[in-house]
């Protein structure tokens, strides 16, 4: 039928501007994300690609399941939880979702405080500011329209591939780095591949997709075009992160881990030469403010939702106690951790190991819902997805489990 | 009096579950795993069925005829033996813990969508009934701690069943309940609001159980982005149908958000008269007189007497909200006068309408005038409507309060993710 074509195209191109999977999924470029690519392609060179194409995998799986919980049964994520298994798990996720998420949280307003200091504002002067101003934007309501400003910021970083091609990389080692597996097995790179998938696959990523899928009316009629945005939106995501490894490797590759934001600014030099510093910090003041006040509130949404005071409470969220109460203690401990006399990059990429200890967590929640029949119906997942899945969630929750297990063994001086 | 002896034997279900199932001798025979009742949308508190235990690592159904009594930390069962059925749902039946509690409800008397933090079961006259239902963020923590506080009953906030509309069992998606009585009398806003709020499943499965004229007065007020996700799911034939029972100027607003071939697509399914008349509508700008009117106009002859006009207009009972006067017009059916309700009725019976009309030239706009000239119109005519006029002849008519929707363009409820667009 001629007509039902023309209206999948053209919601189709509605999906490709703003679908809930491309921007989640890019929101996963924020500034723990480039302190942590950048950091992979300056210690590594290389040679974490073919772990990027492994996480992508995996992000794609998890982002579908996500939009396809969202879209078959009209509710987010937290409630589905709360639904679907007893009360005490719900709590657990959340618990875990607020950790992981203040985590992100202090990443933000670290990567302010980073991008400010390349322009030579103190943090101890710019952290408290912006979460002062945030915070006010978030509760009387001219957010939308700062929140453009900061999209538009962190547009630089699309600098990031220009600058890959630009400063000349061997493009015949990123070949074949990107499609033979290459595992370094020692303790600094099995930590970098955590914080790689904590900062690709961090639960907010998840639980924003399904709450964007049901806010805008997503059914499982229009799924099949849903499916495309979730699943484009993680590829594209992560070619832009590829992109953030491949342009830093080729400038500093070989250097060690990174140290300051100076140093991944580097990277930008191709493109920008002498005002790379200015221009990383620009993209990185427009990413974590974007991404200050999403997370913190994406948190409050979800826990409000799993409690059921998220809709009949406000018709302004302002009026909701909860909801303000933890959108505030987020912002309010964000800004205190990230204002540690510690190394902003340390920092940055400390938090995204947080996320990709926690992310196994939630992503088993997800497998399992996607997998009953009594949730999806017909759209639970089929024998070969399933096993997909499961070995990527096993994967990842494998990787971290090592991780921790590594360091809680170097505690007591045994590795 | 019956009420207070009511809340004193209340027994939490949340805190119930995972308790003993004992014999009269005190053996215990196995953990409570659920409790199954009934409803049928008649009873106001629907009985408890049965119970579902597990014995050894079976899942068995006892009916509740061999209970003996429920307390807050143990069941007591009547009968020294016990034959064990094995757990089989029959239609009509709901197992609480799994399908009630932590899923979503509607509070009719508050207007509000709610998520049942704890349920709460107590024996009345030889039964045992689901009563209420909790809503307390205090009652989630209690679940959250140790099986002994769980037990406790914390009844702050607790609404009582009667007034409560569930959901049926959504793996059988049998269609139980007939819509509770009070939803009835909610103003269309309010039934909107609890739409807005639910899950696909049970908004679906609200929306059948009212009336399609019900249903289409609650679709007028939601969020237009709400609405488009509404009759997006809905499947064409209901969608078409919701819409036709919609007044016309809200009807064709909901069709302006669709896209094209999904317009036409419910267009088709709907009475061709209906759709007529709401593609005369769609062509007009939605920035302008025509965009914003209703099609509901009421015409009569000026020879015709106040009595007449008066039971003509008791046909239009229905779009009561979108009549505030009567168009009165000549033999060509050329505008004379917009005669305001309150005049006709104060008018003698035997008074003719045309003798109603004022001297001075009726206020009225043409279908292209710009909203902000309409809006000066209302306010120099000093009246609630203005007529829609083409070549002399009403065709609409423009109400104030859809031009106030006009100009108060964002007044939706706070939804996350809508921060990000």
């Amino acid at each position: 039928m001629p007509g039902r074509f023309r209206r999948r195209t053209r919601f189709l191109a509605y999906l490709a501007i703003a679908g809930p999977g491309l921007i989640a999924a890019n929101a996963g470029n924020d500034a723990g994300g480039i302190a942590t690519y950048a950091s992979a392609g300056s210690q590594y060179g290389y040679r974490t690609l073919f772990f990027m194409v492994l996480v992508t995998v995996g992000l794609i799986v998890v982002q579908e399941m996500s939009a396809r919980l969202g879209a078959f049964t009209g509710k987010g994520l937290a409630a589905l939880i709360r639904e679907q298994f007893s009360v005490r798990l719900a709590a657990l996720a959340l618990g875990c979702l607020l950790l992981a998420n203040l985590g992100l949280v202090v990443s933000e307003f670290a990567g302010i405080g980073a991008a400010l200091e390349l322009v030579g504002v103190s943090r101890y002067l710019s952290v408290p500011l912006a979460a002062i101003a945030l915070w006010a934007l978030v509760m009387f309501g001219s957010y939308r329209y700062a929140e453009r400003v900061f999209l538009l910021l962190s547009l630089v970083f699309f600098a990031y591939p220009i600058a890959a091609v630009l400063g000349h990389p061997n493009w015949h080692t990123v070949a074949i780095d990107t499609v033979v597996p290459h595992f370094i097995a020692s303790k600094d790179f099995i930590f970098l591949g955590v914080a790689l998938i904590g900062t690709t696959i961090s639960p907010y990523m998840q639980l924003y997709t399904a709450a964007g899928v049901v806010d805008r009316g997503i059914g499982p009629e229009e799924y099949r075009l849903e499916r495309i945005d979730a699943v484009g939106g993680a590829i594209f995501g992560d070619v832009i992160a590829m992109f953030i490894i491949i342009a830093t490797a080729a400038v500093i590759g070989g250097h060690g881990p990174l140290t300051s934001a100076r140093q991944a600014a580097e990277a930008l030099r191709p493109v920008a030469g002498s005002a790379a510093e200015l221009l990383f910090a620009v993209g990185l003041l427009g990413a974590s403010a974007l991404a200050g006040a999403v997370v913190p509130l994406s948190t409050s949404y979800a826990i409000s939702e799993a409690v059921g005071v998220e809709r009949s409470v406000s018709r302004r969220f302002r009026e909701a106690p909860l909801f303000l109460g933890l959108f505030t203690f987020q912002v309010i401990v964000g800004a205190a951790v990230a204002l540690t006399p510690v190394n902003l990059i340390r920092l940055l990429i400390g938090t995204q190991v947080l996320q990709g200890l926690i992310t196994p967590v939630i992503l088993v929640f997800i497998l399992i819902l996607a997998n009953r029949r009594s949730v999806l119906g017909p759209a639970a997942n089929g024998p070969i997805f399933r096993i997909v899945a499961t070995t990527s969630v096993v994967a990842v929750a494998g990787l971290s489990t090592l991780l921790l297990a590594e360091t809680v063994l170097s505690w007591f001086g045994i590795a | 009096m019956a009420r207070r002896a009511v809340r004193e034997s209340l027994v939490s279900l949340a805190g119930l579950v995972g308790r003993p199932v004992r014999h009269q001798g005190g053996a215990e025979i196995g953990k409570l795993v659920d409790v199954v009742a009934r409803w049928d949308g008649v009873t106001r508190y629907p009985p408890m069925t049965g119970l579902v235990v597990r014995v050894a690592r079976r899942l068995a159904f006892v009916p509740a005829s061999q209970v003996e009594n429920i307390t807050h930390d143990a069941v007591m069962l009547r009968s020294a033996r016990l034959d064990l059925q094995d757990f089989e749902r029959r239609p009509g039946e709901v197992a609480l813990a799994k399908d009630v509690l932590d899923h979503q409800l509607i509070d009719v008397d508050g207007v509000q969508v709610i998520r049942a933090a704890d349920l709460y079961l107590a024996p009345v006259a030889g039964r045992i009934l689901l009563v209420g239902v909790d809503v307390s963020t205090a009652s989630l923590l209690r679940r959250l701690g140790p099986s002994r506080w769980r037990t406790r009953p914390t009844p702050e906030r607790v609404i009582d069943w009667a007034s409560i509309q569930s959901f049926s069992d959504p793996e059988t998606h049998v269609r139980l309940r007939v819509a509770h009585t009070g939803l009835r009398a909610l103003r269309p806003g309010e039934l909107a609001d609890l739409l807005e709020d639910l899950g696909r499943d049970e908004r679906q499965e609200l929306l059948e159980s009212l009336e399609p004229a019900t249903a289409a007065d609650a679709l007028e007020e939601m969020e237009p982005g709400e609405l488009e996700a509404l009759l997006r799911e809905a499947p064409p034939e209901q969608a078409a149908a919701l819409i036709a029972a919609m007044e016309p100027d809200e009807a064709a607003d909901a069709l302006r958000g669709l896209v094209a071939d999904e317009r036409s697509e419910l267009l088709e399914h709907m009475p061709p008269l209906t759709a007529q008349r709401l593609a005369v509508l769609l062509e007009y700008p939605v920035n302008t007189a025509g965009g914003i009117m209703t099609t509901n106009v009421v015409c009569v002859p000026a020879g015709e007497t106040v009595a007449t006009v008066r039971r003509r207009l008791a046909e239009f009972q229905e779009h009561s909200a979108d009549i505030d006067a009567v168009a009165v017009v000549d033999g060509d059916g050329g505008l004379l006068d917009d005669v305001p309700l309150f005049d006709l009725l104060l008018a003698p019976d035997d008074r003719r309408v045309g003798q109603l009309v004022a001297e001075h030239p009726c206020p009225s706009v043409a279908p292209d005038t710009p909203l902000d000239e309409v809006a000066q119109g209302l306010i120099d005519a000093r009246r609630s409507s203005l007529l829609v006029v083409v070549d002399d002849r009403p065709v609409g008519r423009i109400l104030a309060d859809d031009v106030i929707d006009a100009f108060v363009p964002d007044r939706g409820k706070f939804h996350f993710p809508r921060l990000l667009r």
